[in-house]
């Protein structure tokens, strides 16, 4: 049977603070400007809510097709510099939101791989996450500004990596 | 913003027609999935845009100069690490801000850094999906190992755009 969609934490967080800002926009500038900012985002809305249906799809789609088995065949065990770079790439091309990224972390831990390549995977799949890339950042900011922030962010990665080693150490995360 | 639409559109239709070739047709588990993923968005989205329209109202277009833009420097860079780390929601309600804030003025790398944050700290993630799969002992390390991130990545940014507008 088809639930209604219920109000989550996060829409309700949403809510909130559009009710507090408008408020305070109808408070201090009158309702003038409460109606020009609603169109303002009303027109954005528009523009992006296409993109976001398509995006959804192919997020969909990149999932059926690339299941988490195979990402994990590619990660295995290996560490150091070679294991760095596969787990790096292997989280680049993780298709998928955090509900897919995260349960496989926990497969990978499980199957023995370094806490520093789970963490090079996580951080390329959040810095470098490929599907985000192309069906969201691109439509929206532009090739020229996403190729910089793509250049700055290839080496966290293998930062967050290394700053892993001792923290885990630290923390007394397994071998 | 048509250009865009376009790119995906057409990234959809080499998708589609992979599955197509596909033995199993997984178009059904797609089309499943990319449900589940547009229906918390549907009420959460407009409200996202319509907060953002308000709060930018509210916030003079010199403060986001100020404190956001190119010459705001590594304070800046810092303001918008903590800010991209509080910032919740996911892809689609975070890009639309970031665009209204490229509007007002802000930074590349103060941008950048809000982003970089925004991925790999975002607190709302953390406690919805991280804690609850990895564990409080494994989020924290992962969280200690990536705190700097945002700041370098923010840093790099700053001098690449430095680099590219000296002419290179």
């Amino acid at each position: 049977m088809p639930k209604p969609p219920r109000p989550d934490g996060m829409t309700l967080f949403f809510l909130a603070l559009a009710s507090a800002a408008g408020g305070a926009v109808y408070a201090l500038q009158g309702p003038e400007a409460v109606a020009a900012a609603a169109g303002r985002a009303g027109g954005l809305l528009l523009r992006v809510a296409p993109i976001v249906v398509a995006a959804v799809l192919i997020s969909g789609y990149a999932q059926a097709l690339m299941p988490r088995e195979t990402v994990q065949r590619w990660l295995g065990t290996g560490s150091g510099l070679r294991g760095l770079s596969l787990a790096t790439a292997a989280g680049a091309l993780t298709p998928g939101g955090p509900f897919a990224a995260f349960p496989l972390v926990v497969a990978l831990l499980g199957a023995g791989a370094a806490f520093e390549v789970c963490v090079a995977f996580i951080t390329a799949w959040s810095v470098l996450g490929l599907n985000r890339v192309i069906v969201y950042e691109i439509p929206f900011l532009g090739v020229h500004f996403v190729a910089l922030r793509l250049l700055a962010s290839l080496p966290l990665p293998f930062i967050a990596a290394l700053l892993a080693r001792p923290v885990g150490r630290w923390l007394r995360l397994g071998p | 913003m048509i250009l865009g639409l376009v790119t995906v559109l057409v990234l959809l239709g080499l998708f589609a027609a992979l599955a197509q070739r596909r033995p199993g047709r997984p178009h059904r588990t797609a089309l499943r999935t990319g449900w589940r993923q547009l229906r918390p968005l549907l009420l959460r989205l407009p409200l996202a845009l319509l907060a953002a329209a308000f709060l930018i109202t509210l916030l003079p277009q010199e403060a986001v100069v100020a404190y956001l833009g190119e010459s705001s420097g590594w304070q800046g860079v810092l303001l918008a690490s903590l800010f991209g780390g509080l910032l919740p929601g996911g892809p689609a309600v975070s890009f639309p801000l970031v665009l209204v804030l490229i509007d007002e003025g802000a930074g590349t790398a103060q941008l950048i850094a809000l982003l970089t944050a925004w991925s790999v700290l975002a607190f709302h993630r953390v406690a919805a999906h991280e804690l609850p799969t990895l564990g409080a002992r494994y989020t924290l390390a992962r969280l200690l190992a990536s705190a700097p991130l945002p700041i370098v990545a923010g840093a790099l940014a700053g001098a690449l755009v430095r680099f590219t507008a000296a002419g290179i």
